[in-house]
């Protein structure tokens, strides 16, 4: 019955990602590509940490490696090789997948923390070598190429690319996930639980952990060398922390305990970065507050707390919890607004305009312009705003998650949620 | 040879600057099994509250304040936001200071601007400790090694010789044993991972007066600091200092070197064929100094995997 109703869910929102599209701009299509590759992205990154328990911290590497090779490819497709262009990221895949073996071959040698460390040392390596190795990656420019006509498909518009791109995610998720339903995935599984209890029953750890590795290495490149047919570009930048960085943060508040989780991270932090990164540019310091948050109150990420919200909806009194959910989501926006405000104030009153316009005001403190209002920096009231906002949304959010935990304590499932939920509200 | 001794000196330094950021990285993970992604945030924000102290109060008001400041944030760390995530796991209070690394990052960004900073010594050390080869050689770089030597023999003196060394040493290795006998054990916690926070906000405050002060130098600096926990091996003290002078003199003389694979073949008479090929073939090994560090770890993870001075795992 549950599983008849998932199919029914994932064959209607399949239908809404084929149908819509057309309907949309360029710019958002070009958005629905980003967030669908960063989807894939965390996917293969959860594989990781998620069944097998491995916390990679350079999962850049792969995903460069990816859309490298993929951008080989096309450049030998633009000087006529036959290979058809929607199976170019089979190009990543094999990058991906043996890369992987051998990064995987040193990195799962440790385990725990150290095996972190050694993935990010490995994707600094490559990070630090690429500048340097002009005929593979093309020095610090990169290298860049054209996506060559196949078949009857031009792929010369944004939109053929997405369903290309659509295509190899939903086929590489399917993958994912019935890979989790196979005995192999099974032992994945008990290597994260109990890897000594593995070792006793006669498996080879060590080469089981690798074979996990180069598999979420193999997607990785995948969707890496999605990212290069979209781009048609690529450089050495794509090794950055920042980009092994962005698909812990996604997957983590998105909740690696759940399947999806990645993807609801990965989907919520790519159309996010689409709509604000024209509006600030402490994004990222943005991202940092709500990861930090979901760490500290909601652990198991976004997923997790809609996961445990779904198993007890027969459970729960919707119409008492209403009440106090909406009151924790005004507190969460309240003090998210006197961070915004905080923040954006500090952006302006220490940037470099602002130096300008002091110089102009021979040393005093000019106003400054905010959410379309004039605020004075010495003024009372540009203070006491974000003050309140803060104070207030406080307040209200403690009150609410006194309520909701009373009402789930009362459902006796624990006083887990209560906090959870009250800190999803601060984190939206 | 006037290669041969600047590197050495060079490296030596460079090698004891990392040994003041490793050192209290692996003082923490050696007591508390938490690996601080953090770590070498505060040394970052060492050199920026230096910095801005410095232009109001002076140099050493600076290099003093700097410690501090970070070492009461570390305090403040320790004791309210790693007990929230404590029962979830190791990974967990790794990947919240690693939250933490980036916010840090991104609020000194916010409030210095995405560039460097002009965080300079003061004039009155800026002369040269001696004159070598027909070079002045700069008297900063002893200094800071000087500092951390100093560090050091303090940290070794309080941790061997004093009954406050005592009880730390009991606490990393039986916490549980340490507190039965009366002593407070989340205190001793606190003030490790604040002492920790304070020895990479020293280290940053003196060093980056002599190299670039920016937002991406904890990052740069932290994942050489991590390769020195691997090869050292987690936990051990001589065991990073010993990675770090390692890696210190690599590094420092690999960047005067245009040694590469296809001069190494040349000897043996495939140096053509190797040039033919090029890539990383041609590559000099002053080019790829950066790189240095990492392959050394790879080929101690190859042969010694639990880090030159650490315990098998």
């Amino acid at each position: 019955m549950t599983n008849m109703r998932n199919l029914i869910l994932g064959a209607v929102f399949l239908v809404l990602l084929i149908a819509v599209p057309p309907l949309l701009d360029l710019a958002w299509q070009n958005a629905l590509v980003n967030i669908l590759i960063a989807s894939l992205f965390a996917l293969a990154f959860n594989l990781l940490i998620g069944q097998a328990g491995l916390l990679s911290f350079g999962h850049a590497a792969y995903f460069g490696i990816g859309a490298f090779a993929a951008l080989h490819l096309m450049i030998a497709v633009e000087n006529g090789l036959p290979f058809p262009t929607p199976l170019l990221p089979l190009a990543g895949a094999a990058a991906g997948l043996t890369v992987g073996l051998i990064a995987g071959y040193f990195a799962t040698m440790r385990s725990g923390v150290y095996f972190a460390l050694v993935t990010l040392a490995i994707a600094e390596l490559f990070h630090s070598l690429a500048p340097r190795l002009e005929g593979m990656f093309g020095g610090e420019a990169g290298i860049a190429s054209m996506r060559m006509p196949w078949a009857s498909f031009t792929f010369g518009s944004m939109l053929s690319v997405y369903y290309l791109v659509l295509a190899w995610v939903v086929i590489c998720g399917l993958g994912l996930w019935a890979y989790t339903r196979t005995p192999f995935g099974r032992l994945t599984l008990a290597l994260r639980d109990n890897e000594q209890r593995v070792r006793f029953l006669g498996y080879n750890a060590h080469a089981s952990k690798v074979i996990v590795f180069a598999i979420s290495a193999m997607v990785t490149g995948i969707a890496g060398s999605l990212l290069a047919i979209s781009n048609e570009t690529a450089n050495y930048s794509l090794f950055a922390s920042a980009v092994s960085s962005q698909v812990v943060l996604q997957t983590f508040v998105g909740g690696a305990t759940v399947f999806l989780g990645p993807v609801l991270g990965a989907a919520a932090f790519a159309l996010f970065s689409f709509l604000v990164s024209d509006l600030t540019r402490s994004w990222v310091l943005y991202q940092g507050l709500i990861f930090v948050l979901v760490m500290l109150y909601a652990p198991s990420g976004i997923g997790g707390v809609v996961e445990h919200h779904i198993r007890n909806r027969k459970n729960l009194d919707w119409s008492r919890l209403a009440g106090p959910y909406l009151l924790a989501l005004a507190g969460g926006l309240l003090i998210a607004a006197g961070v915004v405000f905080l923040t954006e104030s500090a952006s302006i009153l220490f940037g470099e305009e602002y130096a300008m316009a002091r110089q102009g005001a021979n040393g005093g403190l000019p106003a400054y312009e905010l959410f379309g209002l004039i605020w004075k920096p010495l003024s009372f009231v540009t203070w006491t705003v974000p003050a309140a906002l803060l104070a207030g949304g406080g307040v209200v959010l403690m009150r609410a998650r006194r309520e909701i935990g009373a009402i789930w304590d009362s459902k006796g499932h624990g006083a887990r949620p209560a906090a959870k939920s009250a800190s999803m509200g601060g984190a939206a | 040879m006037e290669f041969a001794i600047i590197s050495a000196l060079n490296g030596v330094t460079y090698g004891l600057l990392l040994f003041m950021v490793s050192a209290g990285l692996t003082l923490i993970f050696g007591m508390m099994g938490v690996l601080n992604f953090a770590h070498a945030s505060f040394y970052m924000l060492g050199a920026y509250v230096a910095y801005a102290v410095s232009s109001i109060f002076g140099f050493w008001t600076g290099v003093i304040v700097a410690p501090i400041v970070t070492g009461l944030i570390g305090m403040a760390v320790e004791r309210f936001l790693l007990p929230k995530v404590h029962k979830h796991g190791h990974a967990h209070e790794l990947l919240l200071t690693f939250g933490l690394a980036l916010i840090i990052e991104e609020l000194v960004k916010l409030f210095f601007g995405d560039f460097p900073v002009n965080y300079q010594m003061p004039a009155s050390l800026r002369f040269s400790a001696f004159h070598i080869f027909g070079a002045d050689y700069p008297f900063y770089r002893l200094f800071i090694g000087g500092v951390a030597v100093v560090m050091f023999t303090a940290l070794w003196l309080l941790l061997t010789r004093t009954r406050t060394g005592i009880v730390v040493r009991a606490a990393e290795r039986l916490p549980a044993m340490a507190e039965a006998l009366g002593h407070n054990i989340p205190m001793v916690f606190m003030f490790v991972f604040g002492t920790g926070a304070a020895l990479a906000g020293l280290a940053g405050a003196v060093a980056g007066a002599f190299y670039p002060t920016n937002p991406n130098m904890g990052l740069e600096l932290g994942v050489i600091v991590f390769v020195v926990v691997v090869v050292g091996g987690l936990g051990s003290l001589k065991g990073s200092l010993l990675a770090s002078l390692l890696i210190g003199l690599f590094s420092s003389f690999a960047v005067g070197l245009d040694w590469s694979l296809a001069k190494l073949l040349g000897l043996v008479g495939l140096g053509e064929w190797a040039r033919s090929i090029g890539g990383l073939m041609t590559l000099e090994l002053s080019s790829v100094s950066a790189t240095i560090p990492f392959a050394l770890m790879l080929i101690v993870l190859l042969v010694r995997p639990a880090g030159l001075m650490g315990e098998r795992n």
